[in-house]
This record gives C-alpha cells, sequence and structure tokens, in this order.
C-alpha cells in the first residue's frame, strides 16, 4: 500500500500532539510491546463516560489497533469483549461511521476526534445500524431496562487509578 | 431483415443489382402470406427486376427513398460512439455547463457527475437554487485566507495529516482552505481510485467535517500518471453509464458506446463491432421475444441445463416412483430414499426376486403413464432448449464464417473470377441475412416453449410460419456456405458465378421477407389466426392484398395501403 512509512510517523505526531493537550478524563497511550518497548501500532486508551448520563462514573477501556495503511485507513477500535452497547458488536469492536473505510473515514480525523466521537456514541446509540442483539433490543423496546444495564455497566468500569 | 448492415451499402453502380433486389424485398410477392405453393428458388431473374418499365421504375424509386427515410430514421435512433467520440461529447457538456454557468470547466465536470450527466437538470437546479446545489456537490466558494497562506512560500505549514511540518509551496487545499501536504494529498488520492472504484469521482476533502468536492485539475496535479489514467477512465465510464441515453456495447473487450433515443418497442441496436443487442435489457437482440420472456427463458436455461444435463447423465428414474435417482455407492441394490422401493441399478427391475439381468432380453413392457408425464415436460423444455441452442450456435458459427468468407475467401474468388471484391457485396449479406435469421429462428424457439398449450390454432400458424421459414434460411445458408466453395479454385465459370448470384441474391430477400413475416407474425401475439382461421385463407386472398410494410389488408380495388400508403407492387407489375 502507498501509505506505508507513513502510519507511525503520524502516530509518533499524534502521540505529541495528545501529551500536549487533550481532553479531561481521557486516556490514550502506545501499549508496552512484548520486549518493553512502546508499539505505536496499539493504544490503550480510556474513555470516560460524559457527566449527566447513564454513562458518567465509567472509565472504559478502549484499544485502538492501527494498520500500516493508517492514515489511509481507519484504525479498528475495541471495547471489552461483550461490551453493552448497541453500536458494539460481540467482539467488542465499534461500529461507528467514521470509522468505517468505506465511508465515514478521512486520513484527518485524529485520535482524539475518534475517541471524543465514540463518548458521543455511548450517550448517542444509532438505532439504524445495530452490532448487537442484546443492547439493541432493550434500546428500542425496554428503555428502563435499557439504562439500568447501562447503569450497571458503568459501575462495573470504575476510576483505575 | 437487416436494416442496420444495409446503412453501410453504398448506393453506387457498383451494387445495382443487389439494390434492386433489397428494394424489392419490400414488394409482397407471396400476396396470400403463406400457402403460395411456388418455390422461392424458382423466381427467374424477371421476377426481381423491372427496369424496363417506367412505372415501376418511378415506383422503385419511391420506395427507395422511403426506404432510406426509414435507415435515417433507423441511425436517429441509435448512435454508436467511440471512445473519442465519448470524450469529446462530455468535453463539449462540461464546456456548455462551464460557459451557461460561468464555472470552470473542473467544477462544471463536477456538477454533471452530481446531475446524471444532463445539462437540462444541472442548470435547473443551479438556477433555481446556486446555494442549495454547492452544498450538495461540493463546490465551495474559495477561500480567501487559505490562498493568502498558500501564497507566501517561505511560511512552515503542518499538514493535517501526516502532522509534519512543510514550506507552504509543498502544502495544497481545495476550495475549502484545509491544509494538507502534497505526498499525503497524492496517498489520499490514489487510496480512493484504488480503492473506491468510480467512487473516487466524488471525492471529498480529508477533513471530517469538509463537504469541499475535490475536482479533476487537483487529481491531475497530484496523483500519479497510472492514477490519472484510471481517473479520466472513470469519469468517462461515469460518463457512459450514469447517463441515461447511452449504454456500453456489451460484447467483451468492445470500447463503443450505443447513445438510443428511439421509441419504444424495438430496441434492436447494432454496434460497430457488429455486436447487436437489446438497447433496453442488454441481452442480445430477441425479437420477436420481449425482455421480460427472454430473462426468464435465460435464467431458467441457466438453472436448469446444468440440472437436466446432470440428471441425463448420472440418474435414472425410480422405476417406482420415477424420481431421478443417482448411484453412489458401487453395488446395484438399490433403494429408492423416497418410495423406498428396492430395485436393480442395471435392469431396473424389483429388487425382490432379482437373480440376475445379464441376459438380453427385448423391453416390451408399455411405458405407463406417469413416467410419461414426467418425461414429456423435460421433453419439451428439452425439444425447444436443443433447437434455440443449435440455432445459436449456428448464428455464432455463421458470423465467424463470414467474417473468414470476407477476409480470405473474397480475395481468391476476385481472382478466380476475375471480378473485383467490391462487387461480392451481395455474399455478405447473405450472410448477414443467415445471421440475423438464425438469431430470431434462435428466439423463436424459446418463443415456442412459452406458447400456450390450449392454443392450438396458435402454436398450428407458428409452426408452419416457422418451418417455413427455417426451410428458406436452410436452403439459403446451404448456399453461400457450399455453393459458393465451387467457384474458389476453379476459373472461367463466370456464366455459372452469374446464375449463382442471382440465386443468393433471390434467396437471401426472400428469406429475409419469411423472418420479416415470422417476426411480425410473432411480436403482434399471432392476432392473424383468429380472423384468418375463421374466415379460410383462400377467401381472403381472392379480394384482399396485405400491405407489405404494414400488413394492413386492403381490398383488391384499391392500389395503395389504407394505412400507409404503399403501393400494391403485385398490382402494378401488372
Amino acid at each position: 500500500m502507498s501509505g506505508g512509512g507513513i502510519a507511525r510517523g503520524r502516530l509518533a505526531e499524534e502521540r505529541k500532539s495528545w501529551r500536549k493537550n487533550h481532553p479531561h478524563g481521557f486516556v490514550a497511550r502506545p501499549d508496552n510491546a512484548p520486549d518493553g518497548s512502546l508499539d505505536l501500532m496499539v493504544w490503550k486508551c480510556i474513555i470516560p463516560g460524559k457527566p449527566g448520563t447513564d454513562w458518567e462514573g465509567g472509565f472504559f477501556p478502549l484499544t485502538l489497533h492501527f494498520s500500516e495503511d493508517y492514515p489511509s485507513k481507519p484504525p479498528k477500535c475495541k471495547f471489552p469483549q461483550g461490551f453493552f452497547h448497541p453500536n458494539v458488536y460481540p467482539s467488542g469492536t465499534v461500529c461507528l461511521s467514521i470509522l468505517n473505510e468505506d465511508y465515514g473515514w478521512r486520513p484527518a480525523i485524529t485520535v482524539k476526534q475518534i475517541l471524543v466521537g465514540i463518548q458521543d456514541l455511548l450517550d448517542q446509540p444509532n438505532p439504524a445500524d445495530p452490532a448487537q442483539t442484546d443492547g439493541y433490543q432493550l434500546f428500542v423496546q425496554d428503555p428502563t431496562e435499557y439504562r439500568r444495564r447501562v447503569r450497571q455497566q458503568s459501575k462495573l468500569y470504575p476510576p483505575t487509578l | 431483415m437487416i436494416p442496420s448492415s444495409t446503412t453501410s451499402l453504398a448506393m453506387d453502380d457498383v451494387h445495382r443489382s443487389s439494390d434492386i433486389v433489397k428494394v424489392e424485398s419490400t414488394i409482397n410477392y407471396y400476396s396470400d402470406g403463406f400457402d403460395d405453393s411456388e418455390d422461392p428458388l424458382f423466381l427467374s431473374d424477371d421476377d426481381f427486376v423491372g427496369d424496363d418499365d417506367g412505372a415501376a421504375d418511378a415506383l422503385l424509386e419511391d420506395i427507395k427513398e422511403d426506404e432510406i427515410d426509414l435507415l435515417k430514421q433507423k441511425q436517429q435512433d441509435c448512435k454508436i460512439l467511440s471512445t473519442a467520440e465519448l470524450r469529446q461529447r462530455m468535453e463539449q457538456d462540461v464546456a456548455q455547463v462551464s460557459s451557461v454557468l460561468s464555472v470552470s470547466k473542473f467544477e462544471a465536470s463536477i456538477l454533471l457527475r452530481n446531475y446524471n450527466w444532463s445539462v437540462s437538470k444541472v442548470s435547473d437546479a443551479w438556477f433555481t437554487d446556486e446555494s442549495a446545489v454547492r452544498e450538495k456537490v461540493g463546490l465551495l466558494v474559495k477561500t480567501v485566507i487559505s490562498c493568502g497562506i498558500v501564497s507566501n512560500k517561505r511560511k512552515i505549514i503542518i499538514c493535517g495529516i501526516c502532522f509534519e511540518s512543510h514550506t507552504s509551496d509543498r502544502i495544497r487545499c481545495a476550495d475549502c482552505g484545509h491544509l494538507y501536504c502534497e505526498i499525503c494529498w497524492s496517498i489520499y488520492i490514489s487510496t480512493s481510485i484504488n480503492n473506491d472504484g468510480a467512487g473516487c469521482l466524488m471525492l471529498r476533502c480529508p477533513d471530517p467535517s469538509c463537504h469541499a468536492a475535490i475536482g479533476q485539475d487537483m487529481i491531475d496535479s497530484l496523483a500519479s500518471e497510472e492514477d490519472r489514467k484510471k481517473y479520466s477512465d472513470f469519469l468517462l465510464r461515469s460518463y457512459v453509464e450514469d447517463n441515461r441515453t447511452t449504454k456500453w456495447c456489451p460484447a467483451p473487450a468492445c470500447e463503443y458506446a450505443v447513445e438510443f433515443s428511439g421509441a419504444d418497442g424495438i430496441f434492436d441496436v447494432t454496434c460497430r463491432c457488429l455486436t447487436s443487442f437489446c438497447w433496453n435489457c442488454e441481452e442480445e437482440c430477441h425479437r420477436p421475444m420481449d425482455c421480460e420472456t427472454v430473462r426468464k427463458w435465460i435464467s431458467k436455461n441457466s438453472s436448469e441445463s446444468e440440472n437436466v444435463n446432470y440428471i441425463l447423465a448420472y440418474c435414472k428414474p425410480c422405476p417406482n416412483c420415477k424420481r431421478p435417482i443417482e448411484k453412489n455407492h458401487g453395488c446395484m441394490h438399490m433403494t429408492c430414499r423416497v418410495c423406498r422401493n428396492e430395485f436393480c441399478w442395471l435392469c431396473l427391475g424389483p429388487w425382490k426376486g432379482h437373480m440376475n439381468c445379464n441376459r438380453y432380453m427385448e423391453r416390451t413392457d408399455s411405458e405407463d403413464k406417469r413416467k410419461k408425464m414426467a418425461k414429456e415436460s423435460l421433453e419439451k423444455y428439452t425439444h425447444y432448449f436443443e433447437r434455440w441452442d443449435a440455432n445459436r450456435k449456428s448464428k455464432l458459427k455463421a458470423r465467424a464464417d463470414h467474417q473468414r468468407v470476407k477476409d480470405e475467401e473474397f480475395k481468391k474468388l476476385s481472382l478466380s473470377q476475375d471480378i473485383p471484391e467490391a462487387h461480392f457485396e451481395f455474399i455478405s449479406k447473405a450472410w448477414l441475412q443467415v445471421v440475423e435469421c438464425r438469431r430470431a429462428l434462435e428466439w423463436s424457439y424459446s418463443y415456442g416453449y412459452y406458447l400456450p398449450d390450449n392454443e392450438p390454432a396458435k402454436k398450428q400458424f407458428f409452426e408452419y410460419l416457422q418451418g417455413e421459414a427455417e426451410s428458406t434460411l436452410e436452403k439459403l445458408h446451404n448456399c453461400v456456405e457450399s455453393e459458393l466453395k465451387e467457384f474458389l479454385d476453379v476459373d472461367g465459370l463466370s456464366k455459372k458465378f452469374s446464375e449463382f448470384r442471382t440465386k443468393l441474391v433471390g434467396l437471401t430477400t426472400v428469406t429475409g421477407d419469411y423472418f420479416e413475416k415470422l417476426v411480425r407474425a410473432l411480436e403482434n401475439g399471432l392476432s392473424d389466426v383468429n380472423s384468418h382461421g375463421t374466415k379460410g385463407l383462400e377467401e381472403e386472398v381472392e379480394d384482399c392484398w396485405c400491405c407489405d410494410r404494414c400488413t394492413y389488408a386492403n381490398p383488391s380495388s384499391i392500389r395503395s395501403c389504407k394505412v400507409c400508403g404503399s403501393l400494391n407492387i403485385d398490382n402494378v407489375n401488372e
């Protein structure tokens, strides 16, 4: 792919820019490779639930997997397996238009924009594009139970300090 | 008839004889249509040409003009366009929109692409609400700020994709002013051209919230040559495919497109590569069948042919329930899954009490009715399919033969007969007629399959027309295929050759007539059957003549057709 080579440079710059300035409560840093060095291609992130929503108080772990084609292709964003949300696949992969390489992805989208975009998605699921049956059905058919489950899940992910 | 092929004929003296015959083909020799026992083969020269007769000449002149008009009309209905012509047209359209809307050519191209390349739609939308159109297609009014930044060459700017610093002469932006370095631009463009297919034509600025369209000017200055070529091919494809009036010729590797503006009904078009196809459904020409039935037939063939062939090759019907059974184990003791009947694979006799079946015995048992029923439907299909398929293959062979004859044998023939090659147009015409008739015959078999069983009169009439047409076609095909060979290597047969010419030209015309009749009858749903069937043919023939142009039955007292005005040529000749 012609994008080869650009990925690491861009990710290094993303890292710099993140360290300079990032939204409050968010965490994003490259993972440690087995040999102890930083692996720029995998980022461990934490997304805080928005205050004033059922997601408040939860700090949700998210992993970004970048490919060599980045930023021509979007990273794959994964919550833990079985994460409860209408637009998260059972594997934990997030289904979001800006993360779809055939549709909404643009190479100028930054890590920051991805994370903020996913934070927005948490409280504003897109029922037109369901990715799991459990979350989708409750969201559509039983809002009370849905909110209970969300609050329950938020408690599962307390702040890690 | 082969109207599309006749367009290429030069109407000069060289082709005088064949021209006259072609003109005659609009004249009906067989006023009663089909019960004339006279063999078309025995028409003498005099039957064809009435050169000396002034009145007939004038008449021929008239008909000729009519036919030329008809040809012109046909040509107007469909136009074959080469890649170069298409590009030229596209440029013309772009230039037109560009000047009418006072936008750049690249912007005009983006606009056209978004409105299916319809110049009128673009201008309608533009003059209704320009800003809505700009918003929809992503044409922004150029921002002054960004231009200022880019024009200051010393300034260091950070690319929004790779986040690296570049001097501003290496930074580019679309009209929106989002700045990216040239490398990131070219990767962005190349990714889109190579991954999004025709979607790259709708490329927008890399900024996620920006809708600015990326035009061909950006592509041309930033993409590799290979990508530029791909982009321009996508553009041309879009010009043909998104345009309501054009379609690509479906022949493999053919690069022509066909523009069609004809009225509904007949969609047959012929590309410059000589592929004929139905403009409506893009299958090959299938007159007299309608597109819908053709689709049914083709899908039936693809779903059945494999099954039928497999079943015939590997299966035997269970002697009890007649379901096809495939043998997949070694021994001959078969048990039908469905009816549990046990039988011997070889003799199909009951397994109970089966000893051996090695001794030859003449079969005496009569076919039972059930088996017959099951077989009949398959047999009916097989009957029509085989003939459809045979004519299809024969058509393809004839097309190849025609090409070969034109390429190789005309030269030989020209030497042996001492006649310029240009005089062999009549042979080409005969071949084209064969191809055309094989095609019509092919589809007439599919037509026959779908003809309802409960209308025996129609079926009979259909089979009669088809039989007549088929037998003249066989004569014509044989004549042009076999008899031509005799003249290839032998000298001094010129007298015989002119006889051959007369015969072939006559056969071509007559075959064309028969097929025209067949195709027309099938296209109007064999509706003649009722009137003819009740009245009786002879009676009607006595005091009527059928117009060859429109088939209207006119009283013999008038000389020109009530409906279309054509003259009754039989009458004139007398």
